[in-house]
């Protein structure tokens, strides 16, 4: 038997210290996804409605389903809004990622790398942050673009675009979306060996031939996979129906939860608000389950080995001018004109710019957020949260990758189970069962920052996924050289893996830590006294009318995402540690 | 000093239970090499990593240096950790993150108690010094050679002074002429210090040229062990034969039993190739037997020899040149033989030939089934 047929560690040759952190990071894991879930459910069928399950007075029910589905919005506005806003800035979004990745990934345009770090910038920034500067530019009054075109066509009245519709809602949500699935396909197309293509080429097949009978069918899934998580996470999105949607009076599924817990009048309807969420999670489920079974499947094509391959790149000739054109679009629309629109109305006020309105810089917006108690609150809040966050994820999905990648631990396929689940409990649905669940406890963290801590901290998968191809890569005998030189199993993991696995670690952190950043949802939904977070201090700036404050800490949470994107940069590319 | 009795282990796989080992028993010596040679899949690795420590036999016992390491029946096991060896692995694992001296120096760094630091500093240099890398102490271990790894490998492996020293196949990874250097420049090593060394591997030319004894195993069992020279002039059954570097298997038909050790056999079913040979007891005449002779040993004549004794006419079908000699197929009424002959005989495809098969070099199985 070679030593990679028998590559599994009996977990019977654990020492005392290996099972204590094992059994630990096992625990951790189902703690923070399966409790909050099993919450959620025993809430949607215990009422009264504004009772939490083991309240005094609650007893089981189904009024909260009859209830919730008895009512015609459900069938006349939030599902055919969910629906429409889902499908359609999908759809929209496949689009522009498909031909941007396609661009960038398989074709001579020029300044590739540039466009690149570019197109990823609304997923460095939070949503919210887009939000209020597609606002400035596309609102139906003042928005700058507006105020160009009525100019430019001499038209009067408001308009002509309005972001406050339906397309609006798509098109914002669908170039918030764009660098996700663009990172997704990239890494489909990168990773499609071109020896595939030869081989059809010198079987006589024609390019159009290769194309339709191997590029596209290998690459099938690898493309489909990322279309279904691009649903999975619109599906979730709350944000920009909140502040796009909501003022259009579109009502999507997510805002409906919010809305029943935040009704107004009267109390909040948990029962209400979880009968809502049920039937979402299950779908969010299903879309997981193709999820899964359609990455299976694309690994088994292509990504077998997980290399990157030199790409044969196709010459764009003539077409490089229109798809530079392209490139630049999504870039200005998406990158450039928000951060200009933001920082311009920080400095100069909400108004579009012009040669005389140079001289009224102001730096006041900047000195009224400093003076706010509020904004250091938040910012303190936000960098807590997102690294304590992000640290408990890291460590909780490498020692489940361990768990699952080096032991025979029967319970390894329900850990692995549980943590991918996370990747489709939208974070709606987190914060409010994380909500009944500490309005249950007697452990007080309600209110707080804690609870954010540990409500962001069910992100599981990501890490889990990360460090176990990390540990995949380092060969078993690495870790065995150590033991056969007399380390105990801590000492081994301490000295020889952790430094191992660290780049991975690292950049599993800065993921989380700039998601933690972006997070918006949960921490809008459990918002306490002492609890803000900037992305949430942000909206309620925005909401109150503060146009100039809420532009200038627009600009502070993009000043401080971006350099941390650059420090770690080394981080995020895979070091010289090839064997 | 090993001591390895009634081993067996099984792993799960889709069709149940399979045994890997299955009931091995061996003991090395006090300072002896000892090889585990076997083709892939034949369970020497697994019982290199049952006496590492590495990997959990399911019965007999392991004892090293005279104290239970693994002993299922009574309960018995010590961690790889805990046991005196150390290990050569197949793809050296050295640590990417650690410099050639950290590397070696590892196996002290762990040791409690704490060794002083001028210690370690004198036996991770001596450990280099062996092995001829003193001067690379500082490089970083992502710049080194195959052959470079291997040594620092090695020092690794032998800085704690272990009782028992094992190797995983150590050499597969080199290419064809770093391999055999690194042959020689290993059992020089390896016999300097004088440490029990177990050493597995699928090549004979290594098992013979680095250990004192050798056991070859086949379906989780030894088959045959002894010297090297033993066991490649006196194989017990064909597969060792076979197995043991290049053989002709010829099949043969024993005519007469001449007296209580000898008979004629007849080859490949033509009445002209006839041989006096030792055949095995219990023969008797008309029985099936398998003829197993080394092409070195094939002896090719162009022309008839006075002594006609064990000599039989030929032609040569095929011949393939190799330089300083040639490979041959020889037609021996309708068996198939391959010899080796000088390449500046004259000898050309389809040439008529006699082929002299010395009795004494030819080995005789009686054919199975």
């Amino acid at each position: 038997m070679t030593p990679a047929l028998s590559a599994v560690r009996r977990h019977g040759e654990l020492d005392l210290a290996a099972k204590l952190v094992l059994a630990a990071g096992a625990l951790v894991a189902v703690y923070l996804i399966a409790a909050p879930l099993a919450m959620l459910l025993l809430t949607a069928v215990r009422g009264p409605a504004d009772a939490l399950p083991f309240e005094q007075g609650a007893q089981w029910t189904l009024e909260h389903f009859r209830a919730i589905y008895s009512d015609s919005v459900l069938y006349t506005r939030i599902i055919p809004d969910t629906l429409v806003f889902v499908l359609g800035s999908v759809a929209l979004c496949f689009v522009i990622a498909f031909t941007l990745a396609w661009l960038v990934e398989r074709t001579d345009l020029p300044w590739r790398d540039l466009w690149f770090s570019l197109i990823l910038f609304p997923l460095l920034v939070p949503s919210v942050v887009l939000a209020i500067a597609w606002i400035f530019l596309l609102g139906p009054n003042a928005g700058w673009m507006n105020v160009w075109l009525r100019s430019l066509f001499g038209l009067e009245g408001t308009g002509p675009l309005n972001i406050f519709s339906m397309p609006g809602l798509l098109a914002c949500q669908a170039l918030a979306s764009v660098p996700f699935v663009f990172l997704l396909l990239g890494a489909t197309l990168r990773s499609m060996n071109p020896a595939l293509e030869e081989a059809s080429s010198t079987s006589g097949a024609s390019p159009a031939a290769t194309f339709l009978r191997v590029t596209v069918r290998v690459l099938l899934p690898g493309v489909l996979a990322p279309l279904i998580l691009a649903l999975l996470i619109t599906l979730e999105q709350f944000d920009l129906p909140l502040i796009i949607g909501l003022p259009a009076r579109i009502n999507v599924f997510s805002y409906r939860i919010w809305y029943e817990l935040t009704p107004s009048s009267g109390l909040p309807n948990y029962g209400g608000a979880a009968a809502v969420g049920l039937p979402f999670l299950v779908v969010a489920m299903l879309l997981l389950v193709v999820y899964n079974w359609l990455i299976r499947r694309a690994e088994s094509f292509v990504t077998v080995t997980g290399k990157a391959y030199r790409q044969t790149r196709f010459p764009l000739g003539r077409w490089r001018i229109p798809a530079l054109a392209f490139v630049v679009a999504y870039v200005m629309l998406a990158a450039v004109l928000p951060t200009l629109v933001l920082l311009w109305s920080a400095l100069f006020g909400y108004a579009p710019p012009a040669i005389d309105s140079l001289g009224k810089m102001s730096l006041a917006a900047y000195g009224k957020l400093a003076g706010n108690r509020l904004f250091w609150l938040g910012l303190g809040n936000t960098l807590l949260v997102a690294t304590l966050s992000a640290l408990i994820v890291t460590t909780v999905g490498a020692v489940l990758a361990w768990i699952i990648v080096r032991t025979r631990f029967t319970g390894r396929r329900f850990l692995d189970f549980v943590s991918f689940m996370s990747v489709g409990i939208p974070s709606v649905i987190t914060a409010l069962a994380v909500m009944v669940l500490y309005l249950s406890m007697p452990v007080g963290i309600y209110g707080t920052v804690w609870i954010l801590v540990v409500a962001y901290s069910y992100r599981l998968a990501v890490t889990t996924r990360i460090s176990r191809a990390g540990l995949m890569q380092i060969h078993r005998e690495l870790e065995e050289a150590s033991s056969t030189s007399g380390a105990r199993w801590l000492s081994t993991q301490r000295r020889i893996l952790l430094p191992l696995l660290m780049p991975t670690l690292v950049s599993g952190f800065i993921l989380l830590f700039i998601t933690g950043v972006r997070e918006f949802t949960m921490g809008l939904m459990l918002y306490g006294q002492d609890n803000v977070v900037l992305s949430v201090l942000l909206w309620r700036l925005f909401e109150s009318g503060e146009a100039a404050a809420s532009a200038a800490l627009a600009t502070i949470i993009i000043a401080l995402v971006i350099p941390i994107v650059f420090i770690a940069r080394r981080y995020l590319s895979p070091r010289g540690y090839a064997d | 000093m090993l001591k390895v009795a009634g081993l067996s282990k099984s792993f799960p796989t889709p069709e149940g239970m399979t045994k890997v080992i299955d009931g091995v028993d061996f003991a090395v010596p006090e300072g002896e090499c000892y090889a585990l040679l076997g083709p892939s899949g034949c369970g020497k690795t697994t019982t290199l990593r049952c006496v590492a420590g590495l990997e959990h036999a399911d019965g007999g016992t392991i004892e090293i240096g005279g104290r239970a390491m693994s002993d299922p029946a009574r309960g018995v096991f010590v961690a790889a950790h805990e046991r005196p060896i150390g290990m050569v692995f197949q793809s050296y694992a050295i640590w990417p993150h650690l410099d050639v001296f950290e590397n070696v120096a590892y196996p002290l760094r762990v040791q409690r108690p704490r060794l002083q630091k001028a210690e370690i500093q004198a036996r991770v240099a001596d450990a280099l010094a062996l092995v001829g890398m003193q001067a690379m102490a500082a490089r970083s271990a992502t710049r080194l050679s195959g052959g470079q790894q291997q040594r620092v490998a090695l020092a690794r492996a032998l800085v704690r002074r272990p009782a028992l020293l094992l190797l995983d196949e150590p050499l597969s990874n080199l290419d064809a002429r770093l391999r055999e250097q690194m042959r020689n420049e290993l059992r020089e090593m390896i016999h300097k210090v004088g440490v029990t060394a177990l050493y597995v591997t699928h090549d004979q030319a290594e098992a013979f040229a680095l250990a004192h004894r050798v056991a070859v195993m086949w379906h989780g069992r030894i088959v045959q062990e002894g010297e090297p020279r033993a066991i490649y002039r006196r194989p017990e059954t064909p597969f060792v034969a076979t197995f043991l570097g290049a053989a002709n298997v010829l099949a043969a038909r024993l005519e007469t039993r001449c007296n209580a050790t000898e008979g004629v056999l007849v080859l490949g079913g033509s009445a002209t190739a006839r041989l006096l040979v030792a055949v095995p007891q219990g023969c008797s005449p008309g029985d099936a037997l398998e003829l197993i002779v080394r092409p070195e040993d094939v002896e090719v004549l162009c022309a008839p020899p006075q002594d006609m004794h064990n000599v039989t006419p030929a032609r040569i079908a095929w011949m393939s040149f190799q330089g300083s000699q040639c490979e041959c197929g020889i037609d021996v009424g309708g068996a198939f033989v391959r010899a080796m002959v000088h390449s500046a005989q004259d000898m050309h495809e389809g040439a008529q030939v006699w082929l002299r098969l010395d009795p004494s070099r030819c080995i005789l199985f009686s054919k199975e089934g």
